[in-house]
């Protein structure tokens, strides 16, 4: 059994995504064909490969510091000339909006390893929405193009 | 079907191991990366040469990847140097601030020469 389950209306794909980097290749692979479908220019498929990885790693990694089995929300949704990605989970209240940039260094020095998924994010999509509602953080994306 | 995204495959020019990805460099993968140059660094490999003409793209994954490579490849008395980063790819390592932070050479031919 697959462990993403499509549940696909016209424009909109809906996916549930566990808690295991594991699962991030499926997700990856539901967008590349939706995107194709959905004739999503190449680049912005591409684009949107790249957030939707950082995002949902960060969830996979950080939201669920107790560990256990939890599953997250991505919804990919295709209008006219934007995508718009939101992701739903309900682990511990993150705004990544406030992530810190990442640390500058000297030309020649070594920079730090992390701190970088959200610095990219930022820079890939149009728009970037967060609000915590009850239990749940929601991300919402959007990636104009065309 | 899922897949892994990634293909590594490694070759020889002289005294420089060149190590082709091809494929997409996510958290899904990183790992693999980061083994594969751990192995060659550890095997002794001196000088180390990273084709990514075939990366369609890469997250922060691998570039944190990169860097721990780049450092243990320091560690070593070795050298790890970049090729082909092109287009799109170039674009992402720019956003992460990253252009400087590796050795970053032209096309193939030319890396091989500079690194002969």
């Amino acid at each position: 059994m697959s462990p993403l389950s499509p549940q696909r209306t016209v424009r909109s794909l809906e996916l549930t995504v566990r808690n295991d980097l594991a699962d991030l290749p499926a997700l990856r692979d539901a967008w590349d064909r939706f995107g194709a479908e959905q004739q999503v220019p190449k680049r912005v498929v591409i684009d949107l490969q790249v957030v939707l990885d950082e995002v949902a790693s960060n969830i996979i990694k950080y939201a669920w510091p107790e560990g256990g089995f939890h599953n997250f929300m991505v919804r990919l949704s295709v209008g006219d000339g934007a995508v718009e990605v939101e992701v739903i989970d309900d682990g511990r209240p993150y705004d990544p909006r406030e992530a810190p940039p990442p640390v500058q260094v000297a030309p020649g020095c070594t920079p730090p390893l992390g701190g970088r998924g959200i610095h990219l994010v930022r820079q890939l999509v149009d728009r970037f929405d967060y609000e915590r509602t009850g239990a749940e953080n929601r991300v919402r994306l959007t990636k104009r193009f065309g | 079907m899922t897949t892994s995204g990634l293909k590594i495959a490694q070759g020889r020019s002289g005294e420089v191991c060149v190590v082709t990805l091809t494929g997409r460099i996510d958290n899904s993968n990183a790992k693999d990366v980061i083994s594969e140059l751990d192995t060659l660094i550890g095997s002794g490999e001196k000088n180390i040469l990273l084709d990514l003409a075939g990366v369609l793209y890469l997250t922060s994954a691998a570039f944190r990847a990169l860097l721990v490579a780049t450092d243990q490849a320091e560690r070593n008395a070795a050298r790890l140097a970049l090729c082909s980063v092109t287009g799109h790819v170039r674009d992402l390592f720019e956003m992460g601030g990253l252009l400087d932070s590796f050795t970053i050479l032209g096309s193939r031919d030319e890396a091989l020469a500079q690194l002969s």
